[in-house]
């Protein structure tokens, strides 16, 4: 048996979900089984198997680095003060 | 990194079950890699475990139905009816075994072994084509209503993840009970009469489903973590305030000779005689060892079929 994840997507929607998991005997097996169980009313149109093992997983912390770059956004609030500071200034 | 087909070692950890309480509080999701408390492994664990035999032990009559279910179309649904509770009970164990407590295969031989639980509404018999209309209008919408209220919560990811399907898929087959029921209850006399002694025989059944009412305070910890989100008893309550009505509605007597509305015109059952619902949970059911057996033997049949696909 092997274990595969289970990803679907409505063509021209969104992006790739993942649905769930399955063991299976072989792939083909894996294919029926997916489609009879995450897709019994056709809630994707395309669908994507693959096996668990190759699921490659990041350390969260590798992760959590990128929540402290405030410089990566811009909200335009900085735009906002300098343009009221200079009307304010004209009046 | 890791695959993810590897025991996870980066998931979150929690100093004490109060630490993990504040997180539950505040709230948090479990995922499988995380470090859970082993208390809360181990009953969330045995609630899904026992969710999936049900579902394994619903489909099978379901399917024992599907000869006898009078033309085309009803022969349809009840195909559709029996693999949408397969493919429930095939999700719900593969978050089980994920859980790492004990493998599909474990799950499955203790259930046929007659060493597992399973819901009180699979240990009945049904007698005629009339007893899977009430199973289906009052038995699923039980199911439903218990399975949505631990949907609305659910503090475990992957078990919240699947029971969005299995509620969506549990609507369809109420909403298949009420047509069918329709069907009966505009028929002949007969057939208003079968509808009559199946709901005399699954009524308590049903009510039985939602369990004796909750322990007191915040006792229970699937209460407490946020797995159920409803007591027993208030899910319980709602569903007589429904059903009551409805039934009455159609014509039929519910066999409860103390049912009555208060002053505020909420419908009352009459005391519950809970030994029926402890006798289930002993696997002790009426229809119990005969139901267990054929499982069993069905497990036994198709044992060639699993060794093939393992060549
Ligand atoms: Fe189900
Ligand atoms: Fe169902």
């Amino acid at each position: 048996m092997n274990r595969y994840e289970v990803f679907l997507k409505k063509l021209g929607r969104d992006e790739f979900r993942h649905a769930g998991s399955l063991d299976a005997a072989d792939p083909e097996m894996a294919v029926m089984y997916a489609r009879e169980t995450h897709n019994r009313r056709a809630e994707g149109s395309e669908m994507w198997l693959v096996d668990r093992r190759h699921v490659l997983v990041a350390d969260p912390e590798s992760m959590a680095v990128n929540d402290q770059k405030p410089h990566r956004h811009n909200d335009g609030s900085r735009v906002a003060a300098r343009r009221k500071e200079n009307r304010n200034s004209e009046a | 990194m890791h695959t993810l087909a590897d025991a996870p070692t980066d998931g979150r950890t929690w100093s004490d079950l109060d630490d993990f309480q504040a997180f539950i509080d505040a709230g948090g999701m479990v995922e499988p890699g995380d470090d859970m408390p082993d208390e809360f492994r181990s009953e969330v664990f045995r609630f899904i475990e026992f969710h999936a035999n049900s579902e394994l032990m619903g489909g099978l009559t379901e399917r024992d139905w599907i000869p006898h279910a009078p033309g085309l179309r009803l022969k349809q649904i009840f195909l559709a009816k029996t693999q949408d509770e397969i493919g429930h009970a095939h999700l719900l164990y593969m978050v089980a075994a994920d859980m790492g407590v004990k493998t599909r295969t474990e799950m499955l031989e203790q259930l046929f072994d007659g060493r597992s639980r399973f819901h009180n509404v699979f240990h009945y018999k049904a007698v005629t084509w009339a007893d899977q209309v009430a199973i289906a209008f009052l038995v699923d919408a039980a199911a439903f209503a218990s399975q949505r209220a631990v949907f609305a919560e659910c503090t475990y990811g992957p078990y919240k993840r699947v029971l969005k399907r299995i509620v969506a898929e549990e609507g369809f087959h109420m909403r298949h009970g009420e047509e069918m029921l329709l069907r009966l209850a505009t028929g002949t006399d007969t057939q208003r009469v079968m509808f009559q002694d199946a709901l005399t025989r699954w009524w308590w059944p049903a009510v039985h489903l939602f369990g004796p009412d909750s322990p007191s305070g915040d006792t229970d910890p699937l209460i407490r973590w946020k797995i159920k989100s409803q007591r027993n008893e208030v899910l319980r309550q709602a569903y007589v305030q429904k059903y009551v009505p409805l039934l009455h509605g159609y014509g039929f007597d519910i066999p409860d000779n103390e049912l009555h509305q208060d002053a505020d015109g909420l419908w009352q059952a009459g005391s519950i005689d809970w030994e029926p619902l402890k006798a289930t949970m002993r696997n002790g059911g009426p229809d119990s060892a005969r139901r267990i057996a054929t499982a069993a033997g069905n497990w036994a049949d198709t044992a060639w079929v699993r060794e093939a696909l393992e060549q």
